[in-house]
């Protein structure tokens, strides 16, 4: 017999979705021109290929919808599911779709549908979902079972937020126009439909007023690539567009100046934090806890913030983005020169130290000068080595650095897979490890009880900072700018996601 | 003369081998392209699906072998960002390019031409002053500034014209001015000094003496015989302005080939990159080729000299 659990819950919060579905809404008007930093790629179009990246998100939020996606409501809230249950054992997991979800071709989304597109995903952390699951069952037209090999408390995380898995594609339409086909014209079952796609150019969508959420507002999007980051803010200004993303400091505050423009910081999921791979030599300056702690204090974070992004990054004590599952709220950092100094004159270092290469991202490099200021200023005197993205990613992962590390991950997932990649003994960017946090580790992976996992993830968080094994920075924000025919932009409705979504509230004004 | 264009055509073929080969080597030293499509973090099972999928497990001779022999057959290959065939995605932007390129040279011969020859007229004068200062800066400026100098103006505080994209009329006027005045410059300081070699000419001395207008003497005499460099530089910038055209384009968010090279570099899309490389280089090595190939039609001593 099985026991449900989350089902209550779930289901509550299926029919709050819903609710938001107005008795009788106008129809979709007018035109919101968005002025995308990135090129849009064809694989965005199509959940399979999703990257483990959040910028397809962008278009799939506007073209598809899932089983269960991050949303207002949650991380990860019902979707096209209205609810969903776990057995006891943690083997099994059932999601009832709700009856009024339709593709834009109309036909009903069913659970064939969905073990279809789970079956066709071959996108990031593909391996791991097929590796754990063992089959998936479609008891009727309404109700999907994935049953799994082993317990695994991360399925509704990878299944529903850290991977497009769970996003939903018309099996009958793929079977028909082929892989190419789908590719050239989409349909899926969010709220925009599909009208034209220029490879690298632009992409043109259509309300879909028959969204099971609610019918979207605007009539048209038009997501429209501007490379340049000055002449998006120009596109913005002269009312080409209505929405410019990643507009950046001396620019940001020029939007910010501009009249009728308004600047949209939104926080991301990526912390940004210093490392030290000596920290477990003994011959090293880094092995003695003063030192790292003194690299804490010597950081003015809310200057460098200020000076950067505007005052608009989070600071924090974690290398946990806030949005996270198991997260753990660790107090932020503070500034404190004259402690950083003590620390370090107790630790034998009165006069400063030669600390060796400061190694980060040449994109963030400016964040790095500024951190090595300040560092300078109490004594630690390091030389800045900027490399570029991906030479800087694969050197860390090979463990190539010594000294300090300035680091930054964006990837998805909870604070248990953030753990095994940055953490614990065998990580891969883990260049050592404490064995008071290892062997929290695997009792952690088969817990089933939440609240106990989530007590366990949060000591070995603390531990983390006990330990100083990184001085976290912040949680850096992204800058777009809004025009002034927008009412409700959509930013920062769902946390940690840095574009504009879900694409069914973004309003004009007087629409 | 058919031994001399064999002669041309393979050292044209050889020319493209080896761009294939440096090209095809140089862009793999820029790093690993699934390092870009994928978070920091990401696990190693991820980033090995992606070479995979790509082919970029094998060796790098057997990527290159295959990579010649796919192009053997005409294919470029598939791009690794927007997983369409390279040759479909050039072949699209291709038309915004010539389009672009042929508006920037028609500025550039234009503003070019008519400005060089009044320099080489009025030499040492105002006019040849004012015609330097416009060739110094057309060739020191660089196009992105100029790109932004121009959206500030017309853009933001007059609101004349769009700041970016395409589609219309209004759209290409400022990247074919940016593109175009670089090009005006350097066609300006050619006819400048072809004209000047003219105009000390003996026959040109002599339709003086004759006391021929000066209008006639610069206008039939003189431009025609300066205007050849002029032409045959026109024609070889017009291959470059279609293919190099980058910056512009992405200042501008122009869709044209140049852009599409600068997303190509961006996202380490290895075949993009070398797909818009070989094919620009095709057509300056064709350029080229028929150049040689005129010349030598017109003057039989170039066949048997080279």
């Amino acid at each position: 017999m099985t026991t449900r659990r989350e089902v209550l819950t779930l289901a509550a919060l299926g029919m709050a979705a819903s609710a938001v579905q107005p008795a009788k809404a106008a129809a979709p008007s007018g035109q919101l021109t968005v002025g995308v930093h990135i090129t849009l790629a064809p694989t965005w179009l199509d959940p399979a290929e999703t990257a483990g990246i959040i910028t397809p998100f962008m278009v799939l939020y506007a073209l598809h919808d899932a089983v269960a996606k991050p949303m207002p409501q949650g991380n990860p809230a019902p979707s096209l599911a209205e609810s969903w249950s776990a057995t006891e054992d943690g083997l099994s997991y059932e999601f009832v779709l709700r009856k009024d979800a339709k593709f834009h071709n109309g036909e009903p989304v069913t659970a064939d549908d969905v073990k279809f597109s789970f079956e066709r995903y071959r996108g990031a952390a593909h391996g791991l979902l097929k590796d754990r699951v063992a089959s998936v069952e479609t008891p009727d037209a309404q109700r999907v079972v994935f049953k799994l090999k082993n317990p695994w408390p991360d399925f509704i995380t990878f299944y529903a937020v850290a991977s497009g898995a769970g996003w939903v594609v018309p099996r009958k339409y793929v079977e028909k126009v082929g892989e190419d086909g789908f590719k050239k014209a989409p349909i899926g079952a969010g709220p925009y439909k599909f009208v034209s796609f220029t490879p690298g150019i632009e992409l043109v969508l259509e309300a879909f007023e028959q969204y099971w959420r609610k019918p979207p507002s605007i009539k048209r999007i038009v997501l429209r690539v501007i490379p340049d980051e000055s002449t998006r803010l120009a596109a913005l200004k002269n009312g080409e567009v209505d929405i410019a993303y990643s507009i950046r400091a001396e620019l940001a505050e020029e939007l910010q100046r501009t009249p009728g423009l308004t600047l949209r910081p939104t926080v991301g999921s990526a912390p940004y934090y210093l490392y030290f791979p000596e920290q477990w030599d003994a011959k090293s300056p880094w092995y003695d806890h003063r030192v790292r702690l003194a690299t804490k204090y010597a950081l003015d974070y809310n200057t460098i913030n200020k000076a950067l992004t505007l005052g608009y990054s989070h600071i924090t004590g974690s290398i946990m983005p806030e949005n996270f599952e198991f997260y753990d709220k660790l107090p932020a950092p503070v500034y404190d020169p004259d402690k950083a100094r003590q620390l370090l004159a107790d630790a034998g270092h009165a006069g400063g130290f030669d600390a060796g290469f400061y190694t980060c991202d040449a994109a963030y490099a400016n964040l790095g000068e500024a951190a090595l200021n300040y560092l300078g200023e109490v004594g630690i005197r390091a030389k800045l080595r900027p490399l570029e993205r991906a030479a800087f990613f694969k050197g860390y992962a090979d463990k190539k650095y010594k000294n300090i590390i300035q680091g930054a991950s964006g990837a998805f997932g909870n604070a248990a897979t953030r753990l095994e990649e940055f953490v614990v003994k065998g990580g891969n960017y883990a260049y050592g490890s404490y064995p008071e946090i290892d062997e929290l580790f695997p009792l952690q992976a088969v817990e089933l009880d939440h609240a106990k996992r989530a007590a366990i993830l949060a000591k070995m968080q603390r531990l983390l900072d006990e330990r100083t094994m990184y001085v976290s920075i912040w949680q850096l924000a992204f800058i777009s700018g809004v025009g002034p025919r927008v009412a409700q932009p959509g930013f920062g409705l769902i946390k940690g996601f840095v574009y504009t979504a879900p694409y069914e509230d973004i309003t004009l004004k007087g629409a | 003369m058919r031994q001399f264009v064999a002669r041309r055509l393979g050292y044209s073929l050889l020319s493209l081998l080896l761009l294939s080969l440096t090209i095809f080597f140089f862009v793999r030293v820029t790093g690993d392209p699934a390092a870009l499509l994928v978070e920091p973090g990401a696990s190693d099972d991820d980033i090995a699906a992606i070479h995979q999928q790509f082919g970029l497990d094998k060796p790098l001779w057997v990527q290159y072998g295959l990579f010649m022999l796919n192009l053997f057959r005409g294919d470029f290959g598939q791009s690794f960002y927007y997983q369409t065939p390279v040759l479909s995605l050039y072949f699209d932007r291709l038309p915004n390019s010539l389009l672009l390129a042929s508006v920037a040279m028609a500025f550039s011969l234009i503003v070019g031409i008519p400005t060089g020859i009044l320099a080489a007229v009025r030499v040492g004068r105002l006019w040849d002053s004012v015609g330097k200062l416009f060739a110094l800066l057309g060739l020191s400026l660089p196009s992105f500034f100029v790109g932004l100098l121009l959206i500030m103006l017309f853009s933001v505080y007059l609101g004349w014209l769009p700041s970016s994209g395409s589609g219309g009329v209004l759209h290409i006027l400022m990247p074919a001015f940016a593109l175009g005045w670089y090009f005006a410059a350097s066609h300006m300081r050619l006819t400048r000094s072809s004209m000047l070699d003219v105009l000390g000419s003996e026959y040109i001395k002599l339709a003086r003496l004759k006391g021929l207008p000066q209008a006639l003497v610069i206008g039939k005499h003189a431009f025609k015989n300066a205007l050849i460099p002029v032409v045959t530089l026109a024609g070889i910038n017009l291959v470059l302005m279609i293919n190099v055209a980058v910056v512009v384009e992405t200042v501008f968010a122009w869709p044209g080939v140049g852009r599409l090279l600068y997303e190509g570099i961006s996202f380490r899309d290895f075949p993009v990159v070398q797909g818009v490389v070989i094919m620009g280089g095709a057509m300056i090595v064709a350029a080229n080729l028929l150049v040689d190939i005129a010349y030598a039609v017109i003057d039989p001593r170039i066949r048997v000299e080279k």
